[in-house]
């Protein structure tokens, strides 16, 4: 009897200090706080916007937008809808923050390199750039650049060269070469395909053979070359058999107030947004390339240098690809932050999402407007992320 | 599979969102015309006195969102909130002490004055062209001046409009240098304006019906604008015509510009107050009427009479004698007399902002002179300047 209770009587821990009963706990509780406060915030909204009359509503994408949009890069009529309007301003900000991403990511390399050069000089300029760009507020940046290209003559005085190259403070004009209707853009986007596929086979290919063979095989120009050749002779020959696919436009100036119509134009305030925010995200991804090279220990460098590797090959074999382990997580942040430091553009006047959807909430309900806005930010960076969590598992150490 | 998660999580939120959006698109507009409506007038009409301020919170159930009962709510405060601007000379700027100026803000001291009895007692919110619908929407500001159009859909959308105060209209400025004469030579031509006004929308209208293919060059803020015109990023200048005049004395060489005579579109400007508070929207119009008809009858700041002058109008206006309505707007009797000694008659705010001791727009023979047979003696007449009768 006695040894039956004993049986029946739970001798271990109390019950309350039950490891899986706190975590149970645990996570029951921050579920609800969750939930509660999830729901708290909504029915706030859900409220407010009955108590005020607030309009919301997703119908107004239908309708005409009718409004112009300053630079855009997909073709835009004042009569298209709000939806294609809003398509067409997000497009802005996605080429914004690809170029941006592009130009900040080299330029970023190239001064934390510097920083760390071994010539006095080089290394206390980047000092100064680094700490100049990146403790001045972006939008005070964006203004200072705004102000600058405002300083280059009018359009009508302005520099010409060649009588291609049209350079005053609306923008940049280049001749370029647009696709020929819809055909010849997928065309485009098939010969582009087609090289970057022949490019990265033979990138394999190259540093396959210098894993093997232990010979420089220069992988990557051999890649990039093979890219370039093979989009190139495709193009040469489809234009031979079938004319050529694309129109080259010219800029040229047009009407009484001299304004210049075709060609690639950059306006000035696409260059003054671009030019502060690969400044601004440059000096950040500078110091972070640098902590990168810094962690790679000391002796992998003097062991590179006692096989007889010279500086810059040990710097492209043995030190980034480890400090690129480090790099890529902090760096995929600084590309989200560039994409939604763009945002700042209604400022300088460069027609980006967030400044054409602002001028939407005019005509449109402006609850339904940021719900839009924040969507496709999230939308942007999400996938961005992806994009870059993707890379950084394919050169992380299985 | 689990790495991808927060990205399946993300695009669920995000969908979960816009799926409760949707949803309560429907909902609110059952219960909400049945629930509010009825009780405020119910209250503003069975209690005109007093007990206003204790009837109202009922039917609002909610404790800190004052939905119609705003009077004593600024009361309670001790002054007035109004958003404004400080950035457009003659209707919101700062003076050589850092005060706010401006016909605007004299329009926000004459409500504090009426409501509180001071005309000191007003928080100005600074806020952008695009931020006022959010802003006048939530109800944060009791009032919003800053020389904000009257449309339809804004009155739909934003807030309650009381009052034309002054009748503007859209115009262009242009460089000499450019040698036109007409905006409807305008073509191909690229334009500054200013985010979130009906300046950028009438400018798509008028490109849009003559053809222009005008390119718009929007900013945030005016000072951006009117830099980028300055220095010839873009050919003109969009704005309304007094806003053209004011902001035209910032530039380095007034003299190289000029203002083209097209006139584009109609923007009555004025005061807007939340919606959802008919007593505070009522007291908001009377105090616009109270400065126009000052100016009718002749009452400035100057002669506010101390006792009854026999003139049974201006007696009842400055509260000697009758009513126009004190009581049940909640005002004391002699809340326009305080208003005019403070503020001054419309007369005298436009005089001081606009006129020749401000921008210097002229109002003789123009809309904004009072209706054609106003009583006052020697007032500009002939204009579209009117209210209700005060009584």
């Amino acid at each position: 009897m006695a040894a039956i209770l004993q049986n029946l009587t739970y001798q271990g821990i109390p019950i309350w200090r039950h490891a899986l009963v706190i975590q149970w706990t645990a996570q029951i509780l921050s579920g609800f706080l969750v939930v509660f406060l999830v729901a708290w915030f909504f029915f706030n909204i859900a409220n407010a916007i009955d108590e005020r009359e607030i309009p919301y509503g997703f119908s107004f994408l239908e309708r005409a937008y009718q409004t112009p949009i300053g630079q855009h890069f997909l073709p835009y009529e004042t009569s298209d809808t709000f939806l294609y309007a809003f398509v067409v301003a997000a497009v802005n900000t996605i080429v914004v923050s690809i170029v941006g991403v592009i130009l900040a990511t080299l330029l970023g390399i190239f001064v934390g390199v510097c920083r760390l050069s071994g010539n006095w000089l080089v290394a206390k300029v980047a000092l100064v750039y680094i700490e100049f760009f990146r403790n001045v507020p972006l939008l005070i940046q964006l203004y200072f650049w705004f102000y600058i290209v405002l300083a280059l003559p009018q359009v009508r005085e302005g520099y010409v060269i060649a009588d291609r190259l049209y350079i005053n403070n609306a923008g940049v004009s280049i001749p370029f070469p647009f696709p020929d209707g819809a055909a010849a853009a997928l065309f485009w986007i098939a010969l582009a395909v087609a090289g970057i596929i022949a490019g990265t086979a033979v990138h394999r290919a190259l540093t396959q053979r210098e894993i093997t063979t232990g010979q420089s095989s220069y992988p990557l120009i051999g890649g990039f070359a093979t890219a370039i050749v093979v989009g190139a002779v495709a193009w040469l020959v489809i234009s031979f058999v079938a004319g050529a696919p694309f129109v080259v436009s010219q800029p040229a100036p047009q009407g009484t107030f001299g304004r210049i119509a075709g060609g690639f134009t950059i306006s000035g305030g696409l260059m003054a947004l671009l030019i502060g925010l690969v400044m601004y995200t440059s000096s950040f991804i500078a110091e972070i390339v640098r902590a990168g090279i810094q962690s790679v220990g000391r002796g992998q460098i003097e062991a590179a240098r006692a096989l007889g590797l010279s500086p810059m090959s040990t710097l492209r074999q043995v030190t980034f690809p480890q400090a690129l382990r480090i790099i890529i997580p902090p760096l995929i942040s600084q590309c989200l932050n560039l994409t939604k430091n763009s945002s700042l553009a209604g400022a300088i006047g460069f027609a980006d999402l967030t400044n054409v959807a602002k001028t939407m909430t005019q005509t449109a309900p402006a609850i339904s407007i940021f719900i839009l806005i924040m969507a496709a930010y999230l939308a942007m960076s999400l996938a961005y992320s992806l994009i870059g969590n993707l890379y950084n598992r394919h050169i992380r150490i299985a | 599979m689990k790495r991808y998660f927060k990205y399946v999580a993300g695009a669920m939120v995000m969908a979960g969102i816009m799926a409760m959006m949707a949803c309560t698109g429907d909902e609110p507009t059952a219960p909400a015309p049945v629930a509010e409506p009825t009780a405020p007038p119910a209250a503003a009409t069975a209690m005109p006195e007093p007990p206003t301020a204790e009837a109202v919170p009922t039917p609002t159930e909610s404790q800190d969102v004052q939905v119609g009962n705003r009077l004593q709510t600024v009361m309670d405060r001790g002054h007035v909130i109004c958003a404004s601007r400080n950035d457009v000379p003659g209707y919101g700027f700062l003076d050589a002490s850092g005060n706010n100026v401006g016909f605007d803000i004299d329009l926000c001291r004459a409500l504090a004055t009426a409501v509180v009895g001071d005309p000191n007692a007003i928080e100005i919110r600074l806020i952008t062209a695009a931020e006022r619908g959010p802003t006048i929407q939530s109800g944060e500001v009791d009032m919003l001046v800053r020389t904000v159009t009257w449309t339809t859909s804004r009155d739909a959308q934003w807030g309650n409009y009381a009052q034309t105060m002054f009748y503007d209209g859209q115009g262009f400025m242009v460089n000499k240098s450019l040698g036109i004469s007409s905006a409807l030579e305008l073509h191909d031509a690229s334009v500054c304006v200013t985010q979130g006004t009906t300046t950028e929308l009438n400018l798509a209208d008028f490109s849009n019906q003559n053809d222009l293919h005008i390119e718009a060059l929007t900013f945030e803020d005016t000072a951006a604008v009117v830099a980028a015109y300055e220095s010839g990023q873009c050919d003109a200048f969009t704005n309304d015509r007094s806003q053209l005049a004011a902001l035209g004395t910032s530039l380095a060489n007034r003299d190289d510009h000029v203002i083209l005579p097209e006139t584009i579109s109609e923007e009555p400007l004025g005061p807007v107050v939340p919606h959802g508070d008919d007593q505070w929207f009522d007291i908001v119009k009377t105090v616009m009427a109270i400065l126009i008809y000052a100016e009718a009858y002749g009452v400035t700041s100057d002669n506010v009479p101390s006792a009854a002058t026999g003139d049974t109008k201006v007696d009842r206006l400055l509260g000697t004698e009758g009513s126009w309505g004190q009581e049940p707007l909640g005002l004391s009797q002699t809340a326009a007399q305080d208003v005019i000694k403070a503020v001054g008659n419309y007369g005298e705010i436009y005089d001081r902002n606009l006129g020749p001791n401000g921008i210097n727009l002229p109002r003789e023979n123009g809309r904004n002179a009072l209706w054609a047979n106003a009583p006052c003696q020697d007032c500009p007449k002939g204009g579209q300047i009117y209210a209700a009768p005060l009584r």
